[in-house]
């Protein structure tokens, strides 16, 4: 092996570096490494003239590889890899030793944090030396996508996506898309109808010839990668033709099954056999089979024989499908945290105390009251109403830490859509303090307190509990430092958003990250806000994170951007740097098989196999191998080895 | 109780119909009492087997080195072989088939149960037998019973058994293919990691003052490593030694073997060595004791093997060779693994 011609290029980063790392004293401890043939300082490496810098001297220098000691390579790696390969060199033979994040940040004495920047870098210089040149795979790209979850996070993206010409998939695990938005009545800060903003991009989705809709269905597996992704949607039977379907509602008069409603939160009850809403898509009934008489055998069957349209079939069977996708888009929405959480608050088992959708129902005009405010117990009109804000928000102690961001503005909009139907009530809201930022958000509050005639009081509610016929709410207004009593009518609760059952169960089955709250976590918090960790997932609305709808939206066009980018390229490049077994080695205990998170390694004839197209290059696979057979590529055992050694210093 | 004649005439049937190849037991050893590993080819052989107290061998270790010799002859298995198994030489097997390392009909398993008791340790023994040498052992009951030349002796078992055995949790090969002797898993005569337990309620210097100590006597003659049946590597990772060169390997592999440890028999590449073992044979090693027994310097292994199946089993409530399809310790992850000691 002929010696290695490297460059190793000193950054400081400003003061970044400067201040806790001797820059000239690294440079120069590397030019004594048998390798280095340059060294080099510059104030920012990444600044223009700090890469032309680069270029010329791999050029004037005649470099083979190069060593760029500066920040973390999720940074610029890809910025000095590039400059590499305009100089005329193969980008793989181009590492970042970082001396920033992992040195100079986290170090304040500055002989301890250059003697550590000497070690990383002097590492990196003997990992280069035995880089081999790599091209990037490539692979070609499935131009579709799929969008899971079917609220206004999911048909925004689907829409978005469709109107690129690219071909999607909506899989909506109830039976009508529409989310959480159809569930609410008016929107703030306008007041606008949410379903009435809401169903024509319902009806678009659905006639969009370019957009296949899969209700009723849910995700069940996903392998392959970022281009590539194979897809098994489980799709449960409905029982009922949508195409014969002519929604008479013969058949829910003759159920003789009633359950509760969960698409009224419970509020009412519906039959066995159902449709959501009027405006449901797609327009057709579904049988609940776990509340259905008995469908094997037919012990009812009055539905059927009703069904002018004979459009119930009973041996309706589920469906595994498979779909090739490019690129997915994850928008599974968010729950409200369990009222069971909050036993001061009631736990959930007093009358009268509802949760913000059960109110947005009571308030809908295609809710179970026809949009007349009544209180569930004895359907009155309520004339005092608690509104409670943060309700399991805001509490690290016992519940959620975060700020569920939206309650504050649909409280106020609550307080406002009751004075509205019950004009001589009263409305009390209990709140911490206000935070209505947004484009007429803050404006809309004040609205609510002046020309609505709210009180507004600042302050927890302690308990709440039966006493009269009414709902006892016992709180604190700290302003005036008084105790404050009411015997309320109704109590509404602003209960914390969390991320919803299906959130938690798609992020096992995708593999993707969440974060500490439990909501699926973005690739960068600033940076990379609507990627995941796993290349080619994308994310769009509450299961990211707390949004209105207005954020929501935005966000799921960016995703929906993200992914017409990604399968605009006919091909996609992928890091060569994947796993290589040495068969010599290899004994086939199949390890590596079981510690693969990407299902990459396969045993064929006793040894391990890797598939390239899916393998990441985590190296997971590597760390397990007791016998050093499976090496990642430019990552080898012999690698780390002489990088420790180096580190070691010996 | 188990009866040997049961033992030898099912080597002899098998060898007999032809349907193994070799049978792998145990049979008087050509010195004192101790027995040594048989491989037994003809049914006239069948009556040299034994079972007896001092069958401590973990014979799977052969089945090891059968395939290993096959793999250099470029043959197949045309015929099983069976091997006589005690619980923990059959969870072994067990660890051996997760790894693929034979196919199961390749092997036939004559299990015996340690019906509670175990082995015999010689050197809790040798103190006991007041200088003289036995010339044989035999279970019985709780007791062990030893011939010397004074006269018959009998011991408690416990006393004179090998501390894993004491410590034992299940005595049973539950993988096999026929058994012998009842299963009497349950009757712990020491509580699981006692040994270890004792060691760890001590300060962090006396115990490394202990380590120090043995980590600078081993000799790093490999015996440990030779012994055992999970380390059957071609290569060892810490051992540039055992490098195997085969037609594949390249001029450059040869010149760039990588070297974790150095020849020398010092500390810290004792060390590096035995940690580097321990940590190999996490969620493997079946605790048959064979290490420590062959360690010329009696250098205290177990503990550090000890330490990885504990950890394993309170962490993620791993047994080692407890069934065949079961997922391996290092190599599989659930979401409802413990992530509490990851800081």
């Amino acid at each position: 092996m002929t010696k290695k011609r490297t460059g190793v290029f000193v950054c400081h980063c400003g003061t970044n570096i400067a201040a806790t790392v001797d820059v000239a004293k690294v440079a120069h401890e590397m030019a004594g490494e048998d390798t280095v043939a340059f060294t080099q300082e510059y104030v920012y490496m990444c600044s223009e003239p700090g890469q032309e810098s680069v270029v010329q001297a791999i050029k004037d220098n005649k470099l083979d590889s190069v060593v760029v000691t500066c920040c973390s390579p999720n940074l610029h790696e890809k910025t000095f890899r590039d400059n590499a390969q305009r100089a005329g060199i193969n980008n793989f033979t181009c590492e970042i030793a970082n001396i920033r994040e992992q040195c100079s940040w986290v170090h304040k004495d500055k002989n301890k944090g250059t003697e550590k920047a000497i070690k990383i870098s002097r590492s990196v210089v003997r990992r280069v030396n035995r880089n081999k040149p790599m091209e990037a795979i490539a692979v070609p790209v499935t131009r579709r996508a799929m969008v899971i979850g079917g609220g206004i996070a999911g048909i925004q993206a689907a829409l978005d996506i469709a109107n690129a010409g690219v071909e999607v998939i909506l899989v909506e695990k109830q039976a009508t898309i529409g989310g959480r938005m159809l569930q609410l009545s008016e929107t703030f800060p306008t007041l606008d109808c949410s379903q009435c903003v809401l169903s024509p991009k319902m009806v678009e989705v659905k006639r969009h010839p370019k957009v296949k809709l899969m209700t009723y269905s849910e995700v069940q597996e996903v392998t392959g990668s970022v281009g590539n992704f194979q897809v098994k949607v489980h799709k449960k039977p409905t029982f009922v033709d949508p195409d014969k379907c002519k929604i008479c509602d013969d058949c829910t008069v003759v159920c003789p099954v009633v359950v509760p409603n969960e698409y009224e939160l419970n509020l009412t009850s519906r039959r066995a056999i159902y449709i959501p809403y009027a405006q449901s898509i797609p327009a057709s009934y579904t049988l609940d089979e776990e509340a259905c008489l008995g469908l094997n055998p037919i012990v009812c069957g009055k539905c059927k024989d009703v069904c002018e349209a004979d459009a119930i079939n009973y041996d309706m069977l589920p469906e595994t499908v498979t779909e090739d996708v490019g690129a997915i888009v994850v928008a599974t929405g968010f729950d409200l945290y369990d009222q069971e959480n909050m036993p001061e608050l009631g736990g959930g088992k007093i009358e009268d105390v509802l949760d913000g959708l059960q109110f947005e129902r009571l308030c809908s005009a295609s809710g179970a009251t026809q949009g007349h405010i009544l209180r569930p117990s004895d359907h009155k009109e309520p004339k005092n109403v608690v509104f409670i804000q943060c309700v399991g928000s805001r509490d690290p102690a016992k519940h959620c830490a975060y700020c569920s961001k939206i309650c504050c503005m649909y409280t106020a909009k609550h307080a406002q859509l009751y004075k509205h139907h019950v004009p001589d009530g009263r409305a009390y809201v209990f709140y911490i303090d206000i935070r209505s930022g947004g484009k007429g958000y803050e404006e809309f509050v004040q609205r609510t307190m002046e020309d609505n005639d709210t009180l507004y009081l600042r302050g927890r509610v302690s308990r709440l509990y039966r006493h009269n016929g009414k709902v006892r709410v016992l709180g604190t207004d700290t302003l005036s430092g008084q105790n404050v009593e009411i015997d309320a009518d109704m109590v509404v609760l602003a209960l914390a958003m969390v991320p919803s059952k299906g959130t938690t169960e798609i992020a096992q089955v995708l593999k993707i990250g969440r974060d500490k709250d439990g909501f699926l976590a973005e690739a960068h918090p600033k940076l990379k806000p609507v990627e995941s960790v796993t290349a080619g997932i994308y994310l769009a609305g509450a299961a990211q994170a707390p949004k209105d709808i207005p954020e929501t939206v935005a966000q799921a066009g960016a995703a929906a951007a993200k992914v017409i980018a990604l399968l605009s390229q006919a091909t996609l490049s992928r890091s060569p740097l994947i796993a290589k077994v040495r068969p010599s080695h290899c004994t086939g205990c199949g390890m590596c098989v079981d510690a693969c998170p990407f299902i990459a390694i396969r045993l064929e004839n006793g040894k391990a196999v890797v598939n390239e197209a899916l393998c990441e290059g985590c190296g997971s696979c590597s760390a397990t191998c007791l016998r050093a057979a499976i090496d990642v590529k430019n990552v080898t055992q012999l690698q780390i080895h002489e990088m420790i050694e180096a580190c070691l210093a010996v | 109780m188990i009866n040997i004649q049961d033992i030898r005439d099912t080597a002899r049937d098998m060898l007999a119909k032809g349907e193994v190849r070799a049978v792998i037991g145990y049979r008087r050893g050509s010195r004192g009492m101790l027995a040594e590993p048989a491989f037994i080819t003809s049914p006239e052989q069948a009556d040299e087997l034994v079972w007896d107290p001092t069958c401590f061998h973990n014979l799977s270790l052969y089945l090891v080195e059968d395939r290993k010799f096959l793999a250099h002859l470029k043959k197949n298995s045309d015929a099983p072989i069976a091997v006589v198994a005690k619980g923990c030489d059959a969870r072994s097997i067990v660890v051996l088939l997760q790894e693929h390392y034979f196919k199961r009909e390749d092997v036939y398993i004559i299990g015996v149960s340690c019906e509670g008791s175990g082995v015999v340790d010689e050197r809790k023994l040798a103190p006991l037998l007041n200088g003289f040498q036995a010339s044989n052992a035999v279970f019985a009951g709780d007791d062990f019973v030893f011939t010397t030349a004074q006269g018959e002796k009998r011991l408690p078992a416990r006393e004179v058994m090998a501390d894993r055995c004491l410590e034992c949790r299940i005595p049973f090969p539950k993988e096999h293919n026929v058994v012998f002797g009842e299963d009497k898993t349950g009757r712990e005569l020491a509580a699981p990691f006692a040994a270890l337990t004792r060691f760890e309620a001590q300060g962090a210097g006396e115990r490394w003052n202990f380590w120090s100590h043995h980590f600078d006597r081993c000799i790093r003659c490999f015996a440990c490593r030779s012994v055992c049946p999970m380390c059957y590597c071609d290569e060892c990772v810490v051992d540039s030694i055992t490098f195997p060169v085969t037609p594949a390997t390249t001029a450059e592999e040869k010149a760039n073997r990588i070297r974790w440890i150095e020849r020398s028999a010092t500390r810290s590449e004792n060390i590096t060595y035995l940690m580097t073992r321990a940590m190999h044979l996490a969620g493997r090693c079946t605790d048959c004791g064979e290490c420590e027994r062959a360690c010329p310097v009696n250098v205290p292994i177990r503990l550090l093997n000890n330490k990885m199946e504990r950890e394993a089993r309170e962490k993620f409530g791993f047994e080692p060779g407890a069934s065949i399809g079961g997922p391996s310790l290092v190599a599989s992850f659930l979401d409802s693994d413990p992530g509490d000691f990851i800081r």
